[in-house]
């Protein structure tokens, strides 16, 4: 019993010292440490034989779990005999698959079976990948990595696309340089000097929007041209442009002087253009109530369609030289609207109609489609340079244009009628304002009465006051009155 | 033939009377890029702050001439640093939505 004890202590002591030699139960991590326990307790090992049960260190399940990748660590397990009375560690709850004894068959039952279970379920090893952050991987970032370059395509179409419009800017105005310094004396104003002095270059509002006024002219106050280039700068733009077709445009508004031009509303364009315009702008809606006419009536394909206050004006306008300048460019024009009645386009006020008409000037209006629909190319600017003779010749032609006694007398009465419309519209809404204009000042007066502190003087003011009140009274009864025998 | 009596300077169109003609694209991207950059700040949501940076440059690409340059600058600093922090807190990847 005494060497059994002496035995015993030592064996204890390896096996608490096991656990922490060997860490977690891992075939990756079976190395050359075991074997180097192998040697040092290797004095133990021959007195293993005995079927033994683990200590409490080592709770044991109640099966064993051998398997073949063990057979180093069972052989480094020392075995313990149990003193009598003791019982073998049973709280097999914990399931630790580290178990590292082969539990002999004489002395365990069931254990067969119960190996093979151990086995199906030690089989479905869960490798726990490293988190992507820990990783030494750029490939974990791909969606950023893709962001990145969505920004640097971004940019570098920003730069293609501005840089395209540029060019093409400088060639339209190249090309149209000579034509514009020979009928104007001011070319290219910013806006921003006092002294009338050719700039003679674009004024670049936008990445895609060019400016250029000219002035200096018989005939028209000036002219402002807007070349509006399609946004080729934004990406979003060119992809959407990819679904729906566009074209850069020239816009060309040229204001007149009042004795440049008679009183008539004229346009013509593309039928789409037509009826959109006739829908927005303010004159063409209360002028030219008839629907868009054919163009094909006066020599124009049948695409381009008429909109006219009265048919004199179609004849005055569409003379054999227009007809041929539209005619050869029609696939370039857009629209062409002359009116001496122009105030842009309709304004939708929240508070119902404005309270007076809007003001008008004398306009002639041109938009003209560059060629290309988007795929333009600098030297396509060079064909817009007939449409800036037919500009040219448009101006002319409008002054010298005069309506007949006839046209004139109609023009007038529509013009009449127009305003009358508006003045009943607004009537209500006048008659509104004024009432609170008069309220306002007689507010305003009370309150100077109040605050005047000599009380002599305040009785005076009350009385003036009292007696202008009076006066109002009396000539209101008097209007009714007289209407009243009038009425009679 | 002297010209200088019919000489007129330019002067520039009123905004204010044609409100409808102006694009309104550059101010509502600045608005959504300032939105986004906050989203992405206080939610801690990378693709807010990526979106932020993303409209900051198409506030950019569209605005005009006479805008501006700080407030432009402000929305694109507001975005980036959005971005930055939104990594320094937590530097785990972008996982995408599907």
């Amino acid at each position: 019993m005494r060497s059994l004890r002496l035995f015993l202590i030592p064996t204890l002591l390896l096996l608490l010292a096991l656990p922490v030699s060997r860490g977690r139960y891992n075939d990756d991590f079976d190395d050359g440490e075991d074997l180097a326990d192998d040697n040092d307790f290797a004095e133990f090992e021959d007195m293993n034989d005995d079927p033994v049960a683990e200590t409490e260190t080592m709770p044991p399940p109640r099966v064993s779990f051998p398997s073949q990748v063990d057979d180093e660590e069972d052989e480094d397990e020392a075995t313990v005999e149990l003193e009598d009375g003791q019982d073998g560690f049973e709280d097999s709850e914990t399931q630790d698959q580290d178990i590292f004894s082969k539990y002999d068959q004489e002395e365990f039952e069931g254990i067969g079976d119960m190996e093979k279970t151990i086995h199906s379920m030690k089989d479905p090893l869960i490798i726990h990948t490293v988190p992507a952050h820990l990783q030494n991987n750029w490939e974990s970032y791909y969606m950023e990595i893709l962001m990145v370059t969505g920004l640097l395509a971004y940019i570098m179409n920003y730069i293609i696309g501005k840089n395209k419009n540029s060019r093409l800017a400088h060639a339209w105005f190249n090309s149209h340089r000579e034509l514009l310094e020979s009928n104007f004396a001011l070319v290219g104003d910013d806006g921003t000097s006092k002294e009338a002095v050719s700039t003679g270059k674009l004024n670049q509002e936008n990445e895609h929007i060019y400016n250029l006024w000219c002035s200096g002219r018989v005939c028209c106050e000036g002219m402002l041209i807007q070349l509006k280039f399609l946004k080729r700068q934004d990406l979003l733009n060119v992809l959407a442009r990819m679904m729906r077709p566009a074209c850069d445009q020239v816009q060309i508004k040229v204001t007149l002087n009042d004795e440049d031009m008679d009183t008539f509303v004229f346009a013509v364009g593309t039928k789409k253009a037509m009826a959109r315009l006739q829908k927005e702008m303010q004159d063409l809606s209360e002028f030219c109530g008839d629907k868009p006419k054919s163009g094909a009536k006066y020599g124009l394909p049948d695409s381009l369609a008429i909109l006219s206050e009265m048919g004199e004006v179609t004849d005055g306008v569409m003379d054999n030289k227009m007809v041929h300048y539209i005619t050869n460019h029609a696939d370039k024009i857009e629209s062409i609207h002359f009116s001496d009645q122009f105030s842009g386009p309709k304004i939708m006020q929240e508070e119902g109609q404005p309270l007076k008409l809007p003001e008008t000037k004398k306009t002639l209006l041109f938009t003209f489609n560059v060629p290309g629909m988007g795929n333009t190319s600098p030297k396509d600017m060079d064909t817009l340079l007939p449409l800036m003779n037919m500009v040219i010749y448009s101006i002319d032609k409008v002054k010298k244009l005069r309506l007949n006694r006839e046209g004139k007398q109609k023009a007038d009465r529509n013009r009449a009628r127009v305003e009358e419309n508006f003045l009943k519209q607004t009537h209500a809404q006048r008659q509104e304002a004024a009432q609170t204009r008069r309220e306002e000042k007689k507010r305003a007066e009370k309150e100077r009465i109040m605050n005047e502190e000599d009380p002599e003087r305040q009785r005076r003011l009350e009385e003036a006051a009292q007696r202008r009140e009076q006066k109002k009274i009396e000539k209101k009864q008097m209007k009714m009155k007289q209407i009243k025998v009038k009425a009679m | 033939m002297c010209f200088s009596n019919l000489l007129r300077l330019y002067k520039p169109p009123s905004t204010e009377t044609n409100p409808t003609l102006e694009d309104p694209t550059p101010d509502y991207m600045n608005l959504l890029g300032m939105i986004f950059s906050m989203c992405g700040l206080m939610l801690k949501l990378k693709w807010c702050a990526w979106i932020a940076v993303y409209c900051s440059f198409i506030s950019f690409a569209n605005s005009r001439s006479s805008e501006d340059t700080k407030q432009m600058m402000s929305s694109f600093m507001l975005s980036i640093s959005a971005v930055v922090m939104s990594y320094l807190q937590n530097p785990q990847p972008m996982s995408p939505p599907w």
